[in-house]
Parts: C-alpha cells; structure tokens; sequence
C-alpha cells in the first residue's frame, strides 16, 4: 500500500496508457476504424522492429539520431542568439525599442510558412532545415528570457546596491540568476516546438529521419508507417523534455528545492 | 535634539514628494530635522503609512530628498552604499545563494578576498546564531531564521548605520519577541548606530535609547523620548508601561 502511495502518480499513468491502448485495439477489430487506422500492436511491433529492419536505407535508431541532429543544432544556435537578444531588450532600452516590433511581428509566423523562402536562401539540404528550427525555437528563448530580466525583484536590486554593488556585478549577481528559471523554461517549450517542427523540415527534400517516415508514409500510402512516425517522435519528445527537467531540477536548485 | 557632539546623520529641511498619477503632488515628509548620534538605538515610531519606510529609504539613498539634504558621516548622501546598511521588511535575501553566499555578498562584492571576506561572514552568522545553516538555501529557513540572515548580510560590511524596516512586521508573536532580544543582545554585543522603524509601541519601547514619534504625512517629529530603561527589559515592568502608555496618548492614530 505504501509503495502504491510513493507511486501514484507513475501507477495510475501506466493503467490509463493500458486503458487506451486495449480500447485502440478493440476499437480497429471490433468497428470500422480499422479500416483507416492499424492496430496498436501492428503500430509498436512496427516500430520496435525497425530498430532492427530498416525502413527505408536507415533503422529506427539512425532515423532518430538523425532527426535529433538536425533538431539539436539549429536548437543550440536559437538558444545562444535567443538568450543573447533576451537580454539585451530586457537591459537596454534602446535594444527593446528597436527588436520587440520584429519579434512581435515574425512570431506567429508558423515554421511551415517559411519552407519556400528557406528552400531558395539555403536550397534543399540541411541549412534549409536547421533554418526552420532555428525560428521554431528562437523567439520564444528570446522573449522568456526578456521577461526574466524584467522580473527582476527591485528589493533585490536595492539590497545589492547597498551591499556595495556596482552596476557590472548588479548584472551578474541578480540580473542572470533571476533571468535562469525562465531562460529554462524558455528552452524547455523551445525544445518541444523544435521537435514538433521537425516534420516540417523533413518535407523539405530529405531520405531519412522521424519526420521522413511520415512524409513518405503519406506518399506511397503506408499508414502503418506513418503511425510509426508519430509513436517515434511522441517518445523521442518524452524523452528529451524528461532530460530537460532533470538537468533544470539540478542547476535550478534554489527554485525547485522549496517547492 | 539640542545634543550636538558625535552626530552621525543629519536631516537638513528635507522635504519628500511623491507624483501620484491621479492625486498630483503628495507630500510624504515635510521640513524633517533630525540628528542621530552615533552608537544610539533610535526608534522611528509611528502610524501606518506615515511615511517611516520613506526616511530610511532616503538615508539608504534609494529615494532622494526633493528639497533639503541628509549628511551621513560629513557627507552629503546621493547613491546607495555599504556604509549604510539595511534590513528589509521581506528580508530580500537572494533565494539562489546560501546563507553564507548572501552573507559573504557584501564584502564579495568590494573585493575582499575569499578567506577573509569568509572569516568575516562566519563571524556574523555565528553572532546572529545560524552555525551550521551555513550551507541552507533561505527558503529552507524559517522567517526568523531569515531575518538573522539579513540581520548578518548588513552586518557583514561593517556599515556605519545600521537601518532596520520593520524588520520583524511578518514574524508572529512568539518569534517576535524572541527576535527583539536577539536584536538586543547582537547591538549589545556589535555597537553600531541602528535606525528601527516600527508601528509596534511596545516594540518602540523595549529596543531603543531614544523613540521619535512620527505624525501624518506629511510626516514629521511630533515628540522625542528619551528611554533610561536597563537592558535586558521588562514588557510588565511599571516604568516600561507608563511610558507605553504616555507615548500612546501622543501618537496620531488612524485607521
């Protein structure tokens, strides 16, 4: 009973996946949904069994690698230049007069909209890819972050300055410690829209990686292959955004120790 | 006031104005004269809102005079400094640095080195009774205990003044109590000039050498108190109550 206590949350997650899944399975053989849709173990045998047959020229694993690479790259660079242009709008006036207008005006613009213009700026290899990633992730580090400087609790500021601070150690001392717990949740979301855009990218010309599967699934009509697509980044999206926690629940200590 | 020798801070016909967006001009103090002598308790007591917070924020040099000057140790006061040191009401510690990381901040800060800026800061927490919390996060800490940690910070740069916010307005009662001793024994023990602001009379009474009490905005010194009161004192005492209740009769009591 204790046990069941400590992990409840784990247990009643694990029954309701099991729940689903039986009425996924029943619903394909008992009505007419499996006319449209594959079974759920069709759909995982699939999936595990890539791992060992390639689809395509790749297994599941070289499609994963391979779509993380082309995710984690143009990631890194948004999160670099997102932080970098948060905090300059959030420090200096003049950055925020002169970048929040662009920010507010290019981010609704879904990643999909740009794959003409980025085919003919970077053509149809990966730069065209990393492109669309990079803008999937980047105004949202750079406006989290922006709110973070902003956030800055004016007692603090006080404090430091009557502890002798002067304005370079005001920044570094109070200014970026406050700003951390939402450049991570800035990169926290980021990191999911990078990875939902990632089908988006692999539209552009590519032979491999999660986002192909599905593309190509859609071409020759294979919808077993397309569900394997969405099982493959849904679980591939578990996993990193777990990662991410963990290592936020590490450098954030100061914040998450309390709660 | 007539006491001229070893004035530490002096208010000179200072004036402070605040532009409200719906009201215009609103006068928080008007024509403020006082002089606080150095290694004196000095208690600013009065109503709610009668602008106490905004004279220790003018000596901090967070909020500027719009009219006259505060001289601190023969200077004209124009920015924040470490001479100068505070405790705030909400205690504004930095939640992200340990209690010896906000301690040590000060001297960190001017460039004392790491074994000696150490050795001050354990001094401090060791004189204000948090050893062996050196390495907790404040949020770990009771409010109590969080207060010693700002009592320390301000300590740890060795200011002239100490300035005090209500410092003790969100504990309860019990540790209330236990914290004014504290307070006593830590001045006792470090004599530092301290400027308390309070709108607790029997707090007033028992903590300070000598009680301003302040009227409405625009504030100003409606009495001075002179407490001869042996330390460690006695809230029952007869003499603690009478001047409790003579000070009560003077004070400008609002709702």
């Amino acid at each position: 009973m204790r046990a069941y206590e400590k992990n409840k949350r784990l247990i009643l997650g694990a029954v309701g996946i099991f729940i689903f899944l039986c009425i996924w399975y029943a619903a394909t053989k008992l009505t007419s949904l499996g006319k449209v849709m594959p079974d759920p173990v069709t759909v995982f045998g699939g999936f595990f069994h890539a791992f060992i047959q390639p689809i395509g020229t790749r297994t599941m694993t070289m499609h994963i690698l391979i779509s993380l690479r082309r995710m984690l790259i143009p990631y890194v660079f948004g999160g670099f230049f997102g932080v970098l242009v948060g905090v300059l709008m959030g420090w200096y006036k003049a950055a925020d007069a002169i970048f929040m207008p662009y920010i507010q005006m290019l981010r609704p613009i879904p990643p999909i909209a740009w794959i003409p213009l980025s085919i003919i700026w970077f053509g149809f290899d990966e730069g065209s890819k990393y492109f669309l990633i990079f803008l999937a992730c980047f105004f949202t580090i750079a406006l989290t972050t922006y709110n973070g400087v902003h956030s800055v609790d004016e007692t603090l500021v006080r404090a430091s300055k009557m502890l002798g601070a002067n304005d370079r150690q005001l920044f570094l001392t109070i200014v970026l410690p406050t700003t951390v717990p939402y450049i991570f949740s800035g990169l926290q979301v980021a990191l999911g829209s990078a990875w939902a855009t990632i089908v988006a990218a692999e539209m552009i010309r590519s032979s491999e990686g999660v986002g192909w599967l599905i593309v190509r699934g859609q071409d020759v009509g294979n919808m077993t292959q397309i569900m394997i697509g969405i099982v493959a980044i849904a679980l591939t999206g578990l996993l990193i955004t777990t990662l991410m926690r963990v290592l936020e629940s590490k450098l954030c200590a100061w914040t998450v120790r309390g709660k | 006031m007539s006491e001229n020798k070893n004035v530490l801070i002096e208010f000179r016909h200072v004036d402070k104005e605040f532009d409200k967006p719906e009201e215009g001009m609103y006068k928080v103090v008007g024509d403020l004269n006082i002089q606080v002598r150095e290694n004196e308790f000095l208690v600013l007591f009065g109503p709610g809102q009668c602008g106490k917070s905004t004279i220790l924020n003018m000596i901090a040099g967070f909020e500027m005079p719009t009219a006259g000057e505060i001289i601190c140790d023969g200077k004209a006061v124009d920015r924040p400094g470490p001479e100068r040191g505070m405790v705030f009401q909400n205690t504004a510690l930095f939640p992200w640095l340990t209690v010896m990381g906000n301690v040590e901040y000060g001297p960190k800060m001017q460039g004392v080195k790491k074994e000696e800026r150490r050795r001050r800061a354990q001094k401090y927490i060791d004189l204000v009774g948090l050893q062996g919390f050196e390495n907790s996060f404040p949020v770990k800490l009771s409010g109590g205990m969080q207060q010693r940690v700002g009592i320390a910070r301000a300590y740890c740069n060795e200011p002239l003044v100490m300035l005090l916010d209500e410092p003790f307005g969100h504990l309860d009662a019990q540790t209330r109590y236990l914290m004014q001793d504290e307070l006593t024994r830590i001045w006792q023990a470090e004599k530092r000039t301290v400027i308390f602001v309070t709108n607790n009379i029997e707090e007033a009474v028992y903590l300070a050498d000598r009680i301003l009490v302040l009227r409405n905005c625009p504030t100003g010194v409606k009495a001075e108190y002179e407490i001869n009161l042996p330390r460690p004192r006695n809230y029952t005492d007869p003499e603690f109550l009478r001047l409790r209740r003579e000070i009560d009769a003077v004070v400008d009591h609002t709702l």
